[in-house]
Protein backbone atom coordinates (compact mmCIF):
# COMPACT_ATOMS: atom_id res chain seq x y z
CA UNK A 1 0.00 0.00 0.00
CA UNK A 2 1.55 3.38 -1.32
CA UNK A 3 0.14 5.24 1.74
CA UNK A 4 1.10 3.13 4.57
CA UNK A 5 4.97 3.56 2.97
CA UNK A 6 4.21 6.88 3.04
CA UNK A 7 3.55 7.61 5.90
CA UNK A 8 6.98 5.45 6.99
CA UNK A 9 8.83 7.35 4.57
CA UNK A 10 7.36 10.77 6.21
CA UNK A 11 7.74 9.32 10.05
CA UNK A 12 11.58 8.21 9.07
CA UNK A 13 12.63 11.38 7.77
CA UNK A 14 10.88 13.37 10.94
CA UNK A 15 12.53 11.28 13.54
CA UNK A 16 16.02 12.41 11.58
CA UNK A 17 15.08 15.73 11.50
CA UNK A 18 14.00 15.84 15.41
CA UNK A 19 16.78 14.13 16.44
CA UNK A 20 18.91 17.08 15.52
CA UNK A 21 17.05 19.20 17.78
CA UNK A 22 17.54 16.75 21.25
CA UNK A 23 17.39 19.55 23.40
CA UNK A 24 13.83 19.92 22.50
CA UNK A 25 13.10 16.50 24.09
CA UNK A 26 14.38 17.35 28.01
CA UNK A 27 12.22 20.81 27.12
CA UNK A 28 9.12 18.52 26.48
CA UNK A 29 9.57 16.10 29.76
CA UNK A 30 10.04 19.59 31.77
CA UNK A 31 7.19 21.09 30.16
CA UNK A 32 4.75 17.75 30.38
CA UNK A 33 6.34 17.03 33.70
CA UNK A 34 4.87 20.36 35.13
CA UNK A 35 1.39 20.30 33.15
CA UNK A 36 0.91 16.70 34.98
CA UNK A 37 2.08 18.33 38.56
CA UNK A 38 -0.06 21.12 38.63
CA UNK A 39 -3.28 19.04 37.06
CA UNK A 40 -2.77 16.19 39.92
CA UNK A 41 -2.60 19.31 42.71
CA UNK A 42 -5.97 20.62 40.97
CA UNK A 43 -7.38 16.68 41.25
CA UNK A 44 -6.41 16.54 44.88
CA UNK A 45 -7.74 20.00 46.01
CA UNK A 46 -10.94 18.94 44.34
CA UNK A 47 -11.25 15.35 46.70
CA UNK A 48 -9.74 17.15 49.81
CA UNK A 49 -13.49 18.59 49.82
CA UNK A 50 -15.74 15.57 48.49
CA UNK A 51 -15.54 12.25 47.86
CA UNK A 52 -17.03 12.29 44.89
CA UNK A 53 -17.57 14.67 41.66
CA UNK A 54 -20.44 14.25 39.58
CA UNK A 55 -20.35 10.68 40.23
CA UNK A 56 -17.09 10.39 39.19
CA UNK A 57 -14.59 8.67 41.90
CA UNK A 58 -10.78 9.83 42.18
CA UNK A 59 -9.65 6.61 40.81
CA UNK A 60 -11.83 7.04 37.64
CA UNK A 61 -11.23 11.14 37.22
CA UNK A 62 -7.39 10.04 37.30
CA UNK A 63 -7.73 7.75 34.77
CA UNK A 64 -9.87 10.41 32.40
CA UNK A 65 -6.75 12.38 33.33
CA UNK A 66 -4.31 10.06 32.03
CA UNK A 67 -6.68 9.20 28.74
CA UNK A 68 -6.33 13.14 28.30
CA UNK A 69 -2.68 13.34 28.54
CA UNK A 70 -2.34 10.19 25.97
CA UNK A 71 -4.94 12.22 23.66
CA UNK A 72 -2.98 14.93 24.17
CA UNK A 73 0.09 13.69 22.98
CA UNK A 74 -0.93 12.04 20.24
CA UNK A 75 -2.81 15.61 18.43
CA UNK A 76 0.33 17.11 19.75
CA UNK A 77 2.78 14.37 17.74
CA UNK A 78 0.49 14.24 14.39
CA UNK A 79 -2.45 16.30 14.16
CA UNK A 80 -1.26 19.71 15.03
CA UNK A 81 2.10 19.78 13.32
CA UNK A 82 0.29 18.76 10.07
CA UNK A 83 -2.48 21.55 10.65
CA UNK A 84 -0.03 24.27 11.53
CA UNK A 85 2.32 23.12 8.69
CA UNK A 86 -0.98 23.03 6.35
CA UNK A 87 -2.31 26.38 7.36
CA UNK A 88 1.26 27.90 6.99
CA UNK A 89 1.50 26.26 3.31
CA UNK A 90 -1.99 28.00 2.63
CA UNK A 91 -0.43 31.22 3.63
CA UNK A 92 2.97 30.95 1.83
CA UNK A 93 1.95 29.39 -0.78
CA UNK A 94 4.09 26.15 -0.32
CA UNK A 95 0.68 24.05 -0.90
CA UNK A 96 1.65 24.19 -4.43
CA UNK A 97 4.09 21.69 -4.18
CA UNK A 98 1.60 19.16 -2.25
CA UNK A 99 -0.94 19.61 -4.86
CA UNK A 100 1.07 18.78 -7.58
CA UNK A 101 1.71 15.22 -6.50
CA UNK A 102 0.71 12.44 -7.75
CA UNK A 103 -0.69 11.22 -4.33
CA UNK A 104 -3.98 12.12 -2.73
CA UNK A 105 -3.17 15.30 -1.40
CA UNK A 106 -4.85 15.42 1.80
CA UNK A 107 -3.29 11.90 2.98
CA UNK A 108 0.28 14.23 1.90
CA UNK A 109 -0.63 16.92 4.23
CA UNK A 110 -1.74 15.09 6.73
CA UNK A 111 1.60 12.80 7.83
CA UNK A 112 4.44 15.18 7.01
CA UNK A 113 5.05 15.91 10.15
CA UNK A 114 5.71 14.41 13.35
CA UNK A 115 7.13 16.02 16.75
CA UNK A 116 8.25 12.70 18.19
CA UNK A 117 9.30 13.75 21.84
CA UNK A 118 5.45 15.21 22.67
CA UNK A 119 5.06 11.28 22.69
CA UNK A 120 6.90 11.78 26.03
CA UNK A 121 2.77 12.56 26.96
CA UNK A 122 1.90 9.50 25.91
CA UNK A 123 4.23 7.32 28.09
CA UNK A 124 3.63 9.97 31.13
CA UNK A 125 -0.53 9.19 30.22
CA UNK A 126 -0.02 5.18 30.27
CA UNK A 127 1.79 5.71 33.81
CA UNK A 128 -0.96 7.91 34.84
CA UNK A 129 -3.61 6.37 33.84
CA UNK A 130 -1.76 2.23 34.46
CA UNK A 131 -2.02 3.82 38.12
CA UNK A 132 -5.74 4.51 38.28
CA UNK A 133 -6.97 1.40 36.87
CA UNK A 134 -5.00 -0.41 39.50
CA UNK A 135 -6.49 1.50 42.37
CA UNK A 136 -10.23 0.92 40.53
CA UNK A 137 -12.25 -2.18 42.21
CA UNK A 138 -13.19 -3.43 38.50
CA UNK A 139 -10.37 -5.96 37.00
CA UNK A 140 -9.66 -4.84 33.33
CA UNK A 141 -10.48 -7.96 30.34
CA UNK A 142 -9.27 -8.17 26.47
CA UNK A 143 -12.44 -6.68 25.51
CA UNK A 144 -12.24 -3.28 27.28
CA UNK A 145 -8.49 -3.16 26.94
CA UNK A 146 -9.47 -3.47 23.03
CA UNK A 147 -12.57 -1.53 23.20
CA UNK A 148 -10.36 1.60 24.51
CA UNK A 149 -7.82 1.04 21.84
CA UNK A 150 -10.50 1.44 19.51
CA UNK A 151 -12.19 4.67 21.11
CA UNK A 152 -9.02 6.35 21.45
CA UNK A 153 -8.84 5.60 17.39
CA UNK A 154 -11.97 6.87 16.65
CA UNK A 155 -11.24 9.59 19.22
CA UNK A 156 -8.04 11.09 17.40
CA UNK A 157 -9.89 10.47 13.85
CA UNK A 158 -12.79 12.54 14.89
CA UNK A 159 -10.54 15.34 16.43
CA UNK A 160 -7.97 14.90 13.05
CA UNK A 161 -11.37 15.61 10.58
CA UNK A 162 -12.74 18.80 13.19
CA UNK A 163 -9.06 20.35 12.85
CA UNK A 164 -8.91 19.84 9.12
CA UNK A 165 -12.02 21.76 9.18
CA UNK A 166 -10.95 24.79 10.82
CA UNK A 167 -7.58 24.80 9.10
CA UNK A 168 -9.12 24.15 5.97
CA UNK A 169 -10.78 27.94 7.09
CA UNK A 170 -7.67 28.97 5.90
CA UNK A 171 -8.18 28.98 2.23
CA UNK A 172 -10.67 31.52 2.43
CA UNK A 173 -9.54 33.76 5.90
CA UNK A 174 -5.72 32.94 5.90
CA UNK A 175 -5.22 33.96 9.39
CA UNK A 176 -6.94 30.35 10.70
CA UNK A 177 -4.15 30.48 13.40
CA UNK A 178 -6.82 31.87 15.67
CA UNK A 179 -9.59 29.23 15.67
CA UNK A 180 -6.79 26.44 16.28
CA UNK A 181 -6.42 28.15 19.83
CA UNK A 182 -9.86 28.34 20.85
CA UNK A 183 -9.75 24.04 19.85
CA UNK A 184 -6.54 24.57 22.52
CA UNK A 185 -8.18 26.22 25.55
CA UNK A 186 -11.31 23.77 24.72
CA UNK A 187 -9.25 20.59 24.87
CA UNK A 188 -7.94 21.51 28.29
CA UNK A 189 -11.76 21.61 29.23
CA UNK A 190 -11.37 17.46 28.86
CA UNK A 191 -9.10 16.77 31.90
CA UNK A 192 -12.70 16.62 33.50
CA UNK A 193 -15.36 14.18 32.42
CA UNK A 194 -17.58 16.20 30.48
CA UNK A 195 -20.84 14.71 32.24
CA UNK A 196 -19.73 17.41 34.74
CA UNK A 197 -20.40 20.74 32.52
CA UNK A 198 -23.40 22.30 31.89
CA UNK A 199 -25.67 21.20 29.52
CA UNK A 200 -24.53 24.13 26.19
CA UNK A 201 -20.88 23.47 27.34
CA UNK A 202 -21.68 19.77 27.79
CA UNK A 203 -22.86 19.65 24.20
CA UNK A 204 -20.48 21.60 22.14
CA UNK A 205 -17.53 19.21 23.56
CA UNK A 206 -19.42 16.22 22.92
CA UNK A 207 -20.77 17.32 18.77
CA UNK A 208 -18.56 20.50 17.77
CA UNK A 209 -15.31 19.32 19.31
CA UNK A 210 -15.82 15.79 20.15
CA UNK A 211 -13.78 15.76 23.55
CA UNK A 212 -16.05 13.73 24.95
CA UNK A 213 -15.80 11.08 22.86
CA UNK A 214 -11.69 11.43 22.49
CA UNK A 215 -11.10 11.56 25.92
CA UNK A 216 -14.29 10.87 28.14
CA UNK A 217 -15.25 7.67 26.64
CA UNK A 218 -12.27 6.18 26.10
CA UNK A 219 -11.83 6.45 29.94
CA UNK A 220 -15.42 5.05 30.49
CA UNK A 221 -15.02 2.00 29.05
CA UNK A 222 -12.07 1.54 30.93
CA UNK A 223 -12.77 2.58 33.89
CA UNK A 224 -16.09 2.06 34.39
CA UNK A 225 -18.45 -0.47 32.00
CA UNK A 226 -17.77 -0.90 28.00
CA UNK A 227 -20.85 1.18 27.11
CA UNK A 228 -21.80 -0.61 23.21
CA UNK A 229 -24.39 1.59 22.68
CA UNK A 230 -21.64 4.85 23.07
CA UNK A 231 -19.14 3.05 20.62
CA UNK A 232 -21.03 1.93 17.98
CA UNK A 233 -22.37 5.65 18.01
CA UNK A 234 -19.21 6.63 18.03
CA UNK A 235 -18.34 4.92 14.95
CA UNK A 236 -20.77 6.59 13.12
CA UNK A 237 -20.46 10.20 14.29
CA UNK A 238 -16.31 9.20 13.27
CA UNK A 239 -17.55 7.78 9.47
CA UNK A 240 -19.60 11.31 9.20
CA UNK A 241 -16.80 13.64 10.30
CA UNK A 242 -14.30 11.94 8.07
CA UNK A 243 -17.19 12.33 5.03
CA UNK A 244 -17.66 15.85 5.96
CA UNK A 245 -13.99 17.02 6.29
CA UNK A 246 -13.20 15.42 3.17
CA UNK A 247 -15.72 17.46 0.88
CA UNK A 248 -15.15 20.02 2.99
CA UNK A 249 -11.25 19.76 1.94
CA UNK A 250 -12.04 19.77 -1.66
CA UNK A 251 -14.50 22.53 -1.37
CA UNK A 252 -11.52 24.41 0.20
CA UNK A 253 -9.28 23.52 -2.61
CA UNK A 254 -11.43 24.51 -5.26
CA UNK A 255 -10.85 28.07 -3.52
CA UNK A 256 -7.32 28.23 -3.35
CA UNK A 257 -5.75 30.92 -4.81
CA UNK A 258 -2.38 30.62 -3.61
CA UNK A 259 0.06 33.15 -1.93
CA UNK A 260 0.74 34.92 -5.11
CA UNK A 261 4.83 35.42 -5.96
CA UNK B 1 6.10 17.47 -33.35
CA UNK B 2 3.20 17.36 -31.29
CA UNK B 3 1.93 19.80 -29.04
CA UNK B 4 1.97 19.03 -25.20
CA UNK B 5 0.52 22.45 -23.96
CA UNK B 6 -2.77 23.81 -25.58
CA UNK B 7 -4.20 26.65 -24.31
CA UNK B 8 -7.57 28.04 -25.65
CA UNK B 9 -8.83 31.58 -24.98
CA UNK B 10 -8.62 31.39 -21.00
CA UNK B 11 -9.77 33.53 -18.73
CA UNK B 12 -9.09 33.85 -14.71
CA UNK B 13 -11.18 36.40 -12.89
CA UNK B 14 -10.93 37.06 -9.22
CA UNK B 15 -13.60 38.22 -6.90
CA UNK B 16 -10.86 40.94 -4.95
CA UNK B 17 -12.53 41.86 -1.50
CA UNK B 18 -12.50 45.74 -2.05
CA UNK B 19 -12.49 47.99 0.76
CA UNK B 20 -10.96 51.78 1.37
CA UNK B 21 -8.40 52.47 3.50
CA UNK B 22 -8.43 53.30 7.29
CA UNK B 23 -9.87 52.49 10.37
CA UNK B 24 -13.36 53.11 10.21
CA UNK B 25 -13.28 50.71 6.82
CA UNK B 26 -11.50 48.09 8.07
CA UNK B 27 -14.27 47.60 10.61
CA UNK B 28 -16.90 48.23 8.17
CA UNK B 29 -15.48 44.95 5.69
CA UNK B 30 -15.92 42.98 9.04
CA UNK B 31 -19.67 42.82 8.27
CA UNK B 32 -19.98 44.25 4.71
CA UNK B 33 -17.70 43.36 2.07
CA UNK B 34 -17.88 44.65 -1.46
CA UNK B 35 -16.52 42.55 -3.87
CA UNK B 36 -14.65 43.47 -7.51
CA UNK B 37 -14.09 41.36 -10.38
CA UNK B 38 -10.26 41.76 -11.16
CA UNK B 39 -9.52 39.86 -14.63
CA UNK B 40 -6.25 38.64 -14.38
CA UNK B 41 -5.87 36.52 -17.37
CA UNK B 42 -8.24 37.51 -20.33
CA UNK B 43 -8.60 35.19 -23.65
CA UNK B 44 -5.07 34.24 -23.85
CA UNK B 45 -4.27 31.22 -26.30
CA UNK B 46 -1.51 29.37 -27.48
CA UNK B 47 0.28 25.90 -27.67
CA UNK B 48 3.60 24.62 -27.00
CA UNK B 49 5.27 21.84 -28.54
CA UNK B 50 7.34 18.52 -27.10
CA UNK B 51 10.93 19.84 -26.60
CA UNK B 52 10.58 23.70 -26.70
CA UNK B 53 11.94 26.06 -24.18
CA UNK B 54 9.34 29.23 -24.22
CA UNK B 55 10.02 31.99 -22.20
CA UNK B 56 7.11 33.64 -20.67
CA UNK B 57 7.32 37.44 -20.10
CA UNK B 58 5.68 39.89 -18.27
CA UNK B 59 5.93 42.53 -15.51
CA UNK B 60 4.83 41.48 -12.37
CA UNK B 61 1.24 41.24 -12.03
CA UNK B 62 0.96 40.86 -15.81
CA UNK B 63 -1.05 36.94 -15.00
CA UNK B 64 2.18 34.98 -15.92
CA UNK B 65 1.82 33.22 -12.19
CA UNK B 66 -2.15 32.64 -12.38
CA UNK B 67 -1.42 31.38 -16.26
CA UNK B 68 1.22 28.85 -14.77
CA UNK B 69 -0.71 28.23 -11.90
CA UNK B 70 -3.54 27.31 -14.00
CA UNK B 71 -1.63 24.66 -16.70
CA UNK B 72 -0.19 22.90 -13.41
CA UNK B 73 -4.15 22.52 -12.45
CA UNK B 74 -3.34 24.60 -9.18
CA UNK B 75 -5.68 27.27 -10.38
CA UNK B 76 -9.60 26.60 -11.47
CA UNK B 77 -10.17 28.61 -14.60
CA UNK B 78 -13.01 30.88 -14.88
CA UNK B 79 -13.67 29.68 -18.84
CA UNK B 80 -11.51 28.60 -21.77
CA UNK B 81 -10.08 25.18 -22.37
CA UNK B 82 -6.47 23.77 -21.40
CA UNK B 83 -4.93 20.64 -22.48
CA UNK B 84 -1.74 19.54 -20.80
CA UNK B 85 -0.48 16.27 -22.41
CA UNK B 86 -3.97 15.40 -23.18
CA UNK B 87 -5.38 15.76 -19.57
CA UNK B 88 -7.53 18.72 -18.39
CA UNK B 89 -4.91 20.20 -15.37
CA UNK B 90 -7.48 21.13 -12.85
CA UNK B 91 -9.03 17.39 -12.78
CA UNK B 92 -5.43 16.93 -11.29
CA UNK B 93 -5.26 13.25 -12.29
CA UNK B 94 -2.45 11.40 -10.97
CA UNK B 95 -1.39 10.17 -14.65
CA UNK B 96 -0.97 13.89 -15.64
CA UNK B 97 0.33 14.86 -12.09
CA UNK B 98 3.33 12.25 -12.68
CA UNK B 99 4.44 14.01 -15.84
CA UNK B 100 4.76 17.82 -14.52
CA UNK B 101 6.95 19.25 -12.44
CA UNK B 102 7.04 22.70 -10.82
CA UNK B 103 9.98 24.51 -9.82
CA UNK B 104 9.68 28.00 -8.34
CA UNK B 105 12.46 30.51 -6.88
CA UNK B 106 10.99 31.97 -4.02
CA UNK B 107 9.62 28.46 -2.70
CA UNK B 108 11.66 25.29 -1.68
CA UNK B 109 10.01 22.22 -1.09
CA UNK B 110 13.15 20.46 0.27
CA UNK B 111 13.30 19.59 3.90
CA UNK B 112 15.60 21.99 5.74
CA UNK B 113 16.90 20.07 8.46
CA UNK B 114 17.74 17.09 6.62
CA UNK B 115 19.94 15.90 3.57
CA UNK B 116 18.58 16.81 0.28
CA UNK B 117 19.06 12.84 -0.31
CA UNK B 118 16.73 12.05 2.18
CA UNK B 119 14.18 14.33 0.88
CA UNK B 120 14.71 12.69 -2.79
CA UNK B 121 13.53 9.29 -1.07
CA UNK B 122 10.19 10.70 -0.54
CA UNK B 123 10.11 11.91 -3.91
CA UNK B 124 10.22 8.42 -4.78
CA UNK B 125 7.57 7.01 -2.67
CA UNK B 126 5.32 9.75 -3.75
CA UNK B 127 6.55 9.20 -7.53
CA UNK B 128 6.26 5.46 -7.04
CA UNK B 129 9.69 5.52 -9.26
CA UNK B 130 11.32 2.43 -9.14
CA UNK B 131 14.11 1.79 -7.39
CA UNK B 132 16.80 1.22 -10.52
CA UNK B 133 15.18 4.10 -12.32
CA UNK B 134 15.41 6.36 -9.30
CA UNK B 135 19.09 5.81 -8.44
CA UNK B 136 20.39 6.10 -12.24
CA UNK B 137 17.91 9.05 -12.33
CA UNK B 138 19.03 10.55 -9.19
CA UNK B 139 22.84 9.81 -10.33
CA UNK B 140 23.23 11.62 -13.54
CA UNK B 141 21.30 14.85 -12.30
CA UNK B 142 23.99 14.92 -9.33
CA UNK B 143 26.38 14.52 -11.95
CA UNK B 144 24.51 17.26 -14.36
CA UNK B 145 24.37 19.30 -11.90
CA UNK B 146 28.07 18.33 -10.10
CA UNK B 147 26.67 18.66 -6.33
CA UNK B 148 28.39 15.49 -5.58
CA UNK B 149 28.56 14.81 -1.72
CA UNK B 150 26.42 18.55 -1.38
CA UNK B 151 23.11 16.01 -1.18
CA UNK B 152 24.44 14.36 1.82
CA UNK B 153 24.33 17.59 3.98
CA UNK B 154 21.68 18.86 5.62
CA UNK B 155 19.57 21.48 3.40
CA UNK B 156 20.19 24.43 5.84
CA UNK B 157 23.64 24.53 5.77
CA UNK B 158 23.64 24.76 1.58
CA UNK B 159 24.57 28.34 -0.17
CA UNK B 160 21.54 29.18 -2.20
CA UNK B 161 22.95 28.09 -5.33
CA UNK B 162 23.36 24.70 -4.41
CA UNK B 163 19.57 24.71 -2.77
CA UNK B 164 18.16 25.87 -5.71
CA UNK B 165 20.57 22.85 -7.91
CA UNK B 166 19.11 20.26 -5.06
CA UNK B 167 15.94 21.49 -5.61
CA UNK B 168 15.87 20.96 -9.42
CA UNK B 169 17.01 17.16 -8.70
CA UNK B 170 14.25 16.73 -6.41
CA UNK B 171 11.76 18.14 -9.23
CA UNK B 172 13.24 15.97 -11.85
CA UNK B 173 13.36 12.88 -10.81
CA UNK B 174 10.07 11.29 -12.03
CA UNK B 175 11.92 12.68 -15.47
CA UNK B 176 8.65 15.21 -15.85
CA UNK B 177 7.81 15.83 -19.66
CA UNK B 178 6.47 19.39 -18.66
CA UNK B 179 8.46 21.89 -16.52
CA UNK B 180 6.81 25.03 -15.21
CA UNK B 181 10.23 26.97 -13.96
CA UNK B 182 8.96 30.41 -12.14
CA UNK B 183 11.76 32.37 -11.54
CA UNK B 184 13.85 29.58 -10.88
CA UNK B 185 17.56 31.92 -10.92
CA UNK B 186 16.30 34.83 -9.06
CA UNK B 187 18.89 36.06 -6.51
CA UNK B 188 21.37 33.59 -7.46
CA UNK B 189 24.88 34.67 -8.47
CA UNK B 190 26.22 34.93 -12.00
CA UNK B 191 27.64 31.48 -11.69
CA UNK B 192 25.09 29.71 -10.27
CA UNK B 193 22.84 31.19 -12.83
CA UNK B 194 24.64 29.68 -15.55
CA UNK B 195 25.21 26.50 -14.43
CA UNK B 196 21.48 26.31 -13.82
CA UNK B 197 20.61 27.53 -17.40
CA UNK B 198 22.91 24.76 -18.88
CA UNK B 199 21.06 22.20 -16.70
CA UNK B 200 17.53 23.48 -18.08
CA UNK B 201 19.10 22.76 -21.63
CA UNK B 202 20.51 19.41 -21.08
CA UNK B 203 17.73 18.02 -19.75
CA UNK B 204 15.29 19.44 -22.67
CA UNK B 205 17.48 17.60 -24.63
CA UNK B 206 17.94 15.01 -23.39
CA UNK B 207 14.40 13.78 -22.62
CA UNK B 208 12.54 16.49 -25.22
CA UNK B 209 10.76 18.32 -22.21
CA UNK B 210 8.78 21.28 -22.55
CA UNK B 211 9.49 24.22 -20.55
CA UNK B 212 7.90 26.92 -19.39
CA UNK B 213 10.11 29.31 -17.79
CA UNK B 214 9.30 32.71 -16.43
CA UNK B 215 12.24 35.12 -15.22
CA UNK B 216 13.33 38.47 -14.93
CA UNK B 217 16.58 37.93 -16.15
CA UNK B 218 17.25 38.20 -19.78
CA UNK B 219 19.97 36.29 -19.73
CA UNK B 220 18.00 33.14 -18.91
CA UNK B 221 15.69 34.15 -21.36
CA UNK B 222 18.21 34.52 -24.24
CA UNK B 223 20.15 31.43 -23.41
CA UNK B 224 17.08 29.75 -23.29
CA UNK B 225 14.40 30.47 -25.37
CA UNK B 226 13.88 30.82 -29.21
CA UNK B 227 10.46 31.64 -28.04
CA UNK B 228 8.74 33.98 -26.22
CA UNK B 229 5.46 35.10 -25.22
CA UNK B 230 4.84 38.25 -23.37
CA UNK B 231 1.77 39.04 -22.03
CA UNK B 232 0.80 42.36 -20.03
CA UNK B 233 -2.42 43.36 -17.94
CA UNK B 234 -3.05 40.06 -18.64
CA UNK B 235 -3.40 39.84 -22.51
CA UNK B 236 -1.15 38.28 -24.59
CA UNK B 237 0.97 40.95 -26.35
CA UNK B 238 3.34 38.75 -28.54
CA UNK B 239 3.95 35.19 -29.05
CA UNK B 240 7.10 34.25 -31.64
CA UNK B 241 10.85 34.32 -31.81
CA UNK B 242 12.82 36.06 -29.74
CA UNK B 243 14.66 37.98 -32.68
CA UNK B 244 10.80 39.03 -33.71
CA UNK B 245 10.33 40.29 -30.69
CA UNK B 246 13.21 42.55 -31.61
CA UNK B 247 11.67 43.50 -34.79
CA UNK B 248 8.68 44.41 -33.79
CA UNK B 249 8.96 46.25 -30.82
CA UNK B 250 12.13 47.97 -30.79
CA UNK B 251 11.44 51.45 -32.35
CA UNK B 252 15.13 52.29 -32.31
CA UNK B 253 18.34 51.18 -33.72
CA UNK B 254 21.84 52.80 -32.14
CA UNK B 255 24.61 53.94 -34.36
CA UNK B 256 27.81 54.03 -32.76
CA UNK B 257 30.53 56.16 -34.37
CA UNK B 258 34.19 56.77 -34.27
CA UNK B 259 34.78 60.40 -34.95
CA UNK B 260 38.04 62.14 -37.05
CA UNK B 261 37.60 65.21 -34.60
CA UNK B 262 36.48 64.57 -31.04
CA UNK B 263 34.78 68.03 -31.26
CA UNK B 264 32.10 67.40 -33.44
CA UNK B 265 28.46 67.42 -32.60
CA UNK B 266 26.29 65.20 -33.74
CA UNK B 267 22.88 65.99 -32.26
CA UNK B 268 21.20 67.17 -35.53
CA UNK B 269 21.43 63.54 -36.73
CA UNK B 270 20.14 61.79 -33.38
CA UNK B 271 19.60 61.56 -29.85
CA UNK B 272 23.23 61.34 -28.97
CA UNK B 273 23.20 58.58 -25.58
CA UNK B 274 26.88 58.62 -24.95
CA UNK B 275 30.20 60.66 -26.11
CA UNK B 276 33.36 59.76 -24.86
CA UNK B 277 36.15 61.23 -26.86
CA UNK B 278 34.78 60.63 -30.12
CA UNK B 279 33.17 57.15 -29.53
CA UNK B 280 29.60 58.77 -29.90
CA UNK B 281 26.39 56.34 -30.01
CA UNK B 282 23.63 58.21 -31.34
CA UNK B 283 19.72 56.78 -31.01
CA UNK B 284 17.81 56.92 -33.90
CA UNK B 285 14.23 56.10 -35.52
CA UNK B 286 14.17 52.37 -37.09
CA UNK B 287 12.70 53.23 -40.10
CA UNK B 288 15.31 56.41 -40.44
CA UNK B 289 18.40 53.87 -39.93
CA UNK B 290 19.08 53.84 -43.63
CA UNK B 291 19.12 57.40 -44.45
CA UNK B 292 21.00 58.86 -41.45
CA UNK B 293 24.09 56.38 -42.39
CA UNK B 294 24.10 57.55 -45.60
CA UNK B 295 24.50 60.86 -44.22
CA UNK B 296 27.09 60.15 -41.49
CA UNK B 297 28.60 58.72 -44.07
CA UNK B 298 28.66 61.46 -46.17
CA UNK B 299 29.23 64.04 -44.32
CA UNK B 300 31.15 63.97 -41.50
CA UNK B 301 34.55 62.12 -41.43
CA UNK B 302 34.13 58.77 -39.82
CA UNK B 303 36.75 56.27 -38.81
CA UNK B 304 34.17 53.29 -38.14
CA UNK B 305 30.60 52.70 -38.00
CA UNK B 306 28.30 50.30 -36.26
CA UNK B 307 24.66 50.02 -36.21
CA UNK B 308 22.76 47.80 -33.44
CA UNK B 309 19.65 46.91 -32.04
CA UNK B 310 19.16 47.81 -28.57
CA UNK B 311 19.46 45.55 -25.59
CA UNK B 312 16.52 43.25 -25.00
CA UNK B 313 15.67 43.75 -21.96
CA UNK B 314 15.48 47.77 -22.79
CA UNK B 315 13.19 46.78 -25.37
CA UNK B 316 10.77 44.97 -22.90
CA UNK B 317 11.14 47.70 -20.60
CA UNK B 318 9.85 50.07 -23.09
CA UNK B 319 7.13 47.58 -24.09
CA UNK B 320 5.59 47.27 -20.91
CA UNK B 321 5.53 51.18 -20.49
CA UNK B 322 4.22 51.62 -23.71
CA UNK B 323 1.65 49.38 -22.86
CA UNK B 324 0.83 50.77 -19.81
CA UNK B 325 0.13 54.48 -21.14
CA UNK B 326 -2.40 53.35 -23.57
CA UNK B 327 -4.21 51.28 -21.11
Amino acid sequence: MVYVRLFWIFLRVSVISEFQYRVNFFVQLFQSALALGTGLVAMSLVFSYTQNLAGWTQPELLAVMGVHIIVGGLIKTIIQPNMNRLIEDIQEGTLDFALTKPADAQAIISVREFRIWQLIDLVLGSVVLGYAISQLSTSLGWLSALAFAAAVLLGGLMIYSVWLMLSVGAFWIIRADNFLEIFDSLYQAGRWPVSIYPGWLKHTLTFVLPIAFAVTLPAETLARQLNGQNLLFAVGLTILLLVVSRLFWRFGLRHYTGASA
Amino acid sequence: MSQTIKVDTLIKTFQVPEREAGLKAAVGSLFKRKYREVEAVKKISFGIDAGEIVGFLGPNGAGKTTTLKMLAGLLFPTSGQIDVLGYEPQRREKELLRQITIVMGQRNQLMWDIPALDSFELQRAIYQIPEGEFRRMRDELIDLLSMGDLVKKPVRNLSLGERMKAEFISALLHRPKVLFLDEPTIGLDVTAQRLIREFVAAYNQRYQASVMLTSHYMADVQALCKRVIVIHHGQLLYDGGLAGLVEKFAAYKTIGVTLNDPDLDLSEYGEIISNSKGQVNLRVPKNATAQITTRLLNEVAISDLTIEDPAIDSIIEQVFQQEAQVV
